[in-house]
């Protein structure tokens, strides 16, 4: 049993200070190869899928499927070979749309990677001072994010970024692309080799952004957080899309998860052992004690 | 991602299956006597095995012509300081130049020699494994052990530095490509402009580097390595009729260049 099943994702929570609209995304047939030793290998084909502002969505599919290939291409970090990204209806090379990439926020795997400055403060304020904000606007900024990640600015913001701890160091860095107030936000992996606590406190923070508005979108392979916190899901396999839109939990969901190395959720195990209709399974845990009491 | 440092072609050719320390000794020998020698026609001959070595070895001409690319403006530089400044009679004088049949046959010689240096020297590293000639050259320096010299020791830690290069150059890429996410640009700007950019990406990956060492060094310890005793190999270096026919023909080259 995964560790981090002990706690409680509360959907309706307060909504975070960023107040974001969320954004809206689209992906039309996107195409996307690497070439590595003058042999192409494809990562992405014909990826269709569209998202609403303030949806969420998990992006599901076993190692090597392309997850992280299609998050770079949205942000824009790779330019896709066949296909457009759509941000907000607008395609490449339309007005505006370069503002729109910067209101998309990445956090890489392993984010605490990225960090360099002296003090956590500074790691913060690297994203937002390169948007061209006054410096009053940084300081507010950053002291937002870092709260919003749970290291009040008072208590961690002079501390040196490599002196925390590995749960302080991912959400350092997830404060630094929170920081420069994305409307949608990509996340990679971002419950890799965290404690319980840490992964609580994460998904906490994802489920604040969520209800303040922001589209989500969450690459990982634990379905059962993926289920508490995203409405859609994108299953990859090989880079093509394998299904695409709300969970489905028919005989069929099920066998296609475990078909890309995944499984389907526990509660919606726990609903098809009850003998009750999968399709009803609750999203949190809260809600499975409500309906079970 | 292709190193740029080991510019090892892979493949199976004659040249690819000799010997890494066959092929050192040749290839050392051959630039020794390449340099003994101050005539076109020895320099024809050095140039001719070079160039059967370059058949043989199957290596397109496009990976010979990058190792040569960043050495033409050596090449050109040589030849025209010595076009100008050669002594010998002039046939037409500028200013203080004085252009002589000698110093222009002297600068083409002196510039063909370098480019056949390059042409041997260039068979060897691109059909070498890095790690198969690192290992070659410590067991060609194994005597330097009478002298305390660690050789196997430092073969090991150039191992490792290659065996690191593309793992930095991906890690290189994944930070970078973080950094732009929050904004970085490393295009445009002026030079100090474009070093500064790098901060963001230098200090995590010395971070990382510092790291990934200390996790090496205590993994190889767990492993029971232990510096100063003999290893045995996986693949240990055989040498075979081939390399003796290579240093046989080595000799028969050099005897030849050095006497035509």
């Amino acid at each position: 049993m995964s560790d981090h099943l002990g706690h409680v994702v509360e959907r309706g929570a307060q909504a975070s200070p960023l107040h974001t609209a969320g954004m809206a995304l689209e992906c039309r047939d996107l195409g996307f190869s690497y070439t590595e030793a003058r042999t192409q290998i494809p990562a992405l084909r014909d990826v269709a899928f569209s998202l609403e502002a303030g949806g969420s969505l998990a992006l599901l599919g076993a190692s090597g499927s392309g997850k992280s290939t299609l998050l770079q291409v949205v942000k824009g970090l790779d330019a896709p070979e066949t296909g457009a990204v759509l941000l907000d209806g607008a395609g490449g090379g339309e007005a505006g749309y370069s503002g729109l990439q910067r209101q998309v926020g990445l956090v890489f795997q392993t984010p605490e990677l990225q960090l360099f400055a002296a003090s956590a403060r500074e790691d913060v304020a690297f994203g937002p001072r390169r948007l061209g904000w006054t410096e009053a606007e940084v300081a507010a900024a950053v002291d937002e994010a870092l709260e919003l990640v749970g290291l009040p600015p008072e208590r961690f913001g002079e501390r040196h970024p490599y002196a925390l701890s590995g749960g302080e160091q991912r959400r350092l860095a997830l404060a630094g692309v929170l920081a420069m107030r994305p409307r949608l936000l990509l996340l990679d992996e971002p419950f890799v080799s965290l404690d319980p606590a840490t992964r609580r406190e994460l998904s906490a923070i994802l489920v604040r952004l969520r209800a303040s508005g922001v589209t989500l979108v969450l690459a990982t392979h634990d379905v059962d957080l993926a289920w508490a916190l995203c409405d859609e899901l994108l299953l990859l396999d090989a880079g093509r899309v394998r299904a695409a839109g709300g969970w489905e939990f028919g005989e069929e969901g099920a066998g296609l998860l475990g078909a890309e190395r995944l499984r389907e959720p526990f509660l919606v195990q726990l609903w098809r052992r009850l003998g009750r209709d999968p399709r009803q399974a609750p999203r949190t845990y809260a809600e499975a004690a409500e309906a079970l009491a | 991602m292709r190193p740029a440092v080991a510019q090892y072609y892979p493949g199976d050719s004659p040249i690819h299956r000799l010997d890494a320390r066959a092929k050192f000794v040749a290839v050392t020998a051959l630039a020794v006597a390449l340099f003994l020698r101050d005539s076109f026609a020895g320099l024809a001959v050095f140039a001719a095995a070079g160039a059967v070595a370059y058949v043989l070895s199957g290596v397109p001409a496009s990976w010979f012509w990058r190792a040569f690319r960043p050495l033409l403006w050596l090449v050109g530089l040589t030849f025209l300081a010595q076009v100008l400044f050669a002594p010998g009679e002039a046939f037409y004088s500028f200013w203080i130049f004085h252009f002589s049949w000698e110093g222009l046959a002297f600068a083409a010689f002196l510039s063909l020699r370098l480019l056949v240096l390059v042409l041997i020297g260039s068979v060897l590293t691109l059909t070498t494994q890095p790690m198969a000639l690192t290992d070659g050259l410590a067991w060609l320096g194994r005597p330097l052990r009478r002298l305390r010299v660690p050789t196997d020791e430092l073969a090991l830690m150039v191992t490792i530095a290659l065996r690191f290069i593309p793992t930095l150059l991906v890690e290189v890429d994944q930070i970078m490509r973080a950094q732009r996410a929050r904004g970085a640009d490393f295009g445009s700007g002026g030079p100090i402009k474009r070093a500064r950019a790098l901060v963001p990406v230098l200090t995590p990956l010395f971070v990382l580097s510092f790291r990934r060492a200390d996790e090496l060094a205590l993994a190889m310890e767990a492993r029971c390595y232990r510096p100063g005793i003999v290893r045995t190999r996986l693949h240990p270096l055989k040498a075979g009729v081939a390399d003796a026919l290579l240093l046989v023909v080595t000799a028969a080259v050099i005897a030849a260049g050095l006497l035509v």
